[in-house]
């Protein structure tokens, strides 16, 4: 029923309102609207409704303290409704984490408002024992000022997934932290294209003067860039961005999409290796063969699957493609070479 | 008389039971709260539609039996209602409204908490280059907030973890690594745990608030700074891993910088670990390839190499 999902998203709305509105006193209609996405003549109609909303014998010293005006609205502290509201737990959680995680980014709270505001929280909440750890890569510094302050940056840089290190020359764009990494996506000028790095795998980093204003107009990766996203805007980090814009991008593009090139895997494997195959994203279980296990993984590039495959354990055995059934044993017999040569 | 509007309606409702000083009946609110209809079943409906959405808003409304005829009584306990004024001022306020765009929980939860405190809407992004952290995992936060809050009520919780029921005293939660975990006291193991938040199976019970009880010596941070290979029971060795310049700088973000005791010219290092689970490491240094070797001590060494010979025979069981 529409009705009633409209009635609890615009009593919630009204909460919300209200309880800014006391803080800020009288506001701009327009400024109100802007700020909770409602035309101005919903905001005025929702106003005015609420401000004949009260309690037995309904005089006016029994309603709600709104005033609407023509240009501006405001209410006053103590009114009912406008005093702030206790929190779920996964409310509690939400703010005490979110917090905490930019807390543990170096640099983010420079004015010590955020560590404030976390503690009278805590005052009131009562203090949860809630820690949220963060990488903190040796150049993480050096690509954030580089993508504060519009450089360009020549990084030596580690290809995991094919094993192959290079020297490229990047102006970094966007940086986050997802799946316990930081990655920067950067316009990558030996690629010619945008291309998503590993903040870990990059083992030097220089500046290389400033970036193109052109590469910068061209703002943060579109669609092409993270092989499907939807890419809603290609401004979203500019000074006005919406934050919303930016949450949309970053579930779009996730740590790691499976691109066109790479390769469908089935692997047989021992039940006590699933946890490890649990935890990769893209890998998906299916129906199990000869009692064991099989799990489909997509995988870029050789090294990738390697990696799996050792830490898989002698006992996963590639079903297909059949070229990668070797794959594994050959990689060991690679590592093995170092250890026996340094014995020779 | 207009039909009058449904949020009219129930923030007359709300404002009605916050003002009283007992529980209300039923027949009691509808004297109070104009525009109920006038049948008894169609009123009775338009309450209980009103009681729900109240209650999925979160607030406090609870039914109790009272004396007389009516017998059900309604109230809302603003204790439980309103939240002690926080006073953040407005730099305070542009900060959590930053970090709650900055961070990706994945469900709107922190902008809700941000609209409870007052400080709700669009806020200007005031920092270009905000870093986003996702904190967010697959399969749901459902078991997270009821861990956060046994932590603060100190709640003993029951849950399935892999198919088994544990009985835990959890004393902290923690993200590392891209997951959510809980550290605390397994009752049944009789030892500190740490669990993957996303691995449990069902919704984690509460006990009483208070029934949460630690050992004397019990210390979530050094169970938390366990890595997997320190979780064996055997007896400490020190190993030393060489590893190329190009997994150095992963090393170290991982390892810190205290793990290094040597580093060459070219960028290598040679790292210095403490383990109690051989088997774990070796995993671990797999995921190098050939950029990384055991270099000491050589029962370690040894069992990397027969590790690395298992794999020339593929399929092999062991």
């Amino acid at each position: 029923m529409s009705s009633r999902v409209d009635t609890a998203t615009r009593l919630r709305r009204l909460f919300a309102i209200l309880g800014w509105l006391v803080q800020v006193g009288e506001a701009p209609i327009d400024e109100v609207a802007a700020r909770f996405n409602l035309t101005p003549a919903a905001l005025v109609a929702d106003l005015e409704m609420a401000a004949c909303c009260g309690v037995p014998p309904y005089t006016p010293d029994e309603l709600l303290e709104i005033v609407v005006t023509d240009e501006t609205v405001s209410t006053r502290v103590g009114t009912t409704l406008s005093r702030p509201r206790r929190l779920s737990p996964g409310e509690g959680l939400a703010l005490a984490a979110s917090a905490r995680a930019l807390l543990s980014v170096p640099g983010s709270d420079e004015n010590g408002a955020l560590s404030r505001a976390l503690s009278k929280l805590d005052a009131v909440l009562g203090q949860v024992a809630v820690a949220v750890e963060l990488d903190s890569p040796e150049f993480l510094d050096e690509v954030r000022t580089a993508s504060s302050s519009g450089q360009r940056l020549t990084i030596t840089y580690y290809t995991a997934t094919t094993d192959t290190t290079s020297e490229r020359t990047i102006t970094p764009m966007s940086l986050f932290a997802s799946e316990g990494h930081w990655y920067v996506d950067a316009w990558c000028e030996t690629a010619g294209s945008l291309r998503r790095f590993r903040v870990d795998r990059i083992s030097a980093a220089t500046p290389a003067g400033p970036a193109s204003p052109d590469i910068l107009a061209a703002g943060h990766p579109g669609p092409d860039a993270a092989g499907g996203s939807s890419g809603s805007g290609g401004v979203d980090g500019d000074a006005n961005g919406d934050a919303n814009g930016d949450q949309a991008r970053l579930i779009a593009l996730g740590a790691y999409v499976p691109g066109p090139e790479s390769r469908r895997v089935r692997i047989a494997v021992d039940e006590s290796a699933t946890w490890l195959l649990e935890s990769i994203p893209s890998a998906k279980p299916l129906e199990p063969e000869g009692g064991r296990p099989v799990w489909e993984v997509f995988v870029g590039g050789d090294a990738w699957l390697e990696r799996l495959l050792l830490r898989l354990g002698p006992a996963a055995v590639v079903i297909d493609p059949a070229d990668y059934r070797s794959l594994a044993a050959d990689a060991a017999a690679r590592i093995l070479e170092r250890y026996q040569s340094a014995e020779t | 008389m207009a039909k009058l509007d449904p949020l009219e309606r129930i923030t007359d409702l709300l404002l009605v039971l916050l003002d009283a000083k007992r529980p209300l009946s039923r027949r009691e609110i509808m004297l109070r709260v104009p525009g109920y209809p006038e049948s008894d079943d169609a009123s009775r409906q338009g309450f209980v539609r009103d009681c729900n959405i109240l209650k999925s808003e979160g607030v406090p409304l609870v039914s109790s039996r009272i004396a007389g005829d009516d017998q059900v009584g309604y109230s809302i306990d603003a204790e439980k209602y309103y939240l002690p004024d926080l006073a953040l001022d407005a730099d305070e306020q542009a900060a959590l409204n930053l970090a709650v765009a900055g961070v990706h929980l994945g469900d709107p939860t922190g902008k809700e908490a941000l609209s409870k405190l007052g400080i709700g809407g669009q806020w200007p992004v005031r920092s270009a280059v905000q870093p986003l952290v996702d904190l967010s995992f697959s399969g749901g936060l459902v078991a997270l907030p009821v861990l956060f809050e046994a932590v603060r009520s100190k709640a003993v919780v029951t849950f399935t973890y892999r198919g088994v029921i544990r009985t835990v005293d959890v004393a902290g939660i923690r993200f590392r690594g891209g997951h959510w975990y809980a550290v605390g006291w397994d009752r049944d193991r009789t030892d500190a745990r740490i669990f993957r938040v996303d691995r449990i199976d069902d919704i984690p019970q509460p006990g009483d608030v208070g029934s949460a009880a630690f050992p004397d010596d019990f210390d979530p941070d050094e169970a938390f700074a366990r890595s997997p290979w320190n979780f064996g029971t055997g007896q400490a060795l020190e190993v030393d891993i060489a590893v190329d310049a190009v997994e150095a700088s992963r090393v170290v973000t991982e390892l810190g910088a205290e793990s290094v005791i040597e580093r060459t010219d070219d960028g290598a290092v040679v790292i210095r670990m403490s383990v109690t689970d051989v088997p774990a490491l070796i995993s671990w240094v797999m995921d190098f390839l050939d950029h990384a070797e055991i270099l000491r001590p050589p029962e370690v060494r040894a069992a990397m190499v027969e590790r690395l010979g298992d794999y020339s025979t593929p399929g092999a069981q062991r």
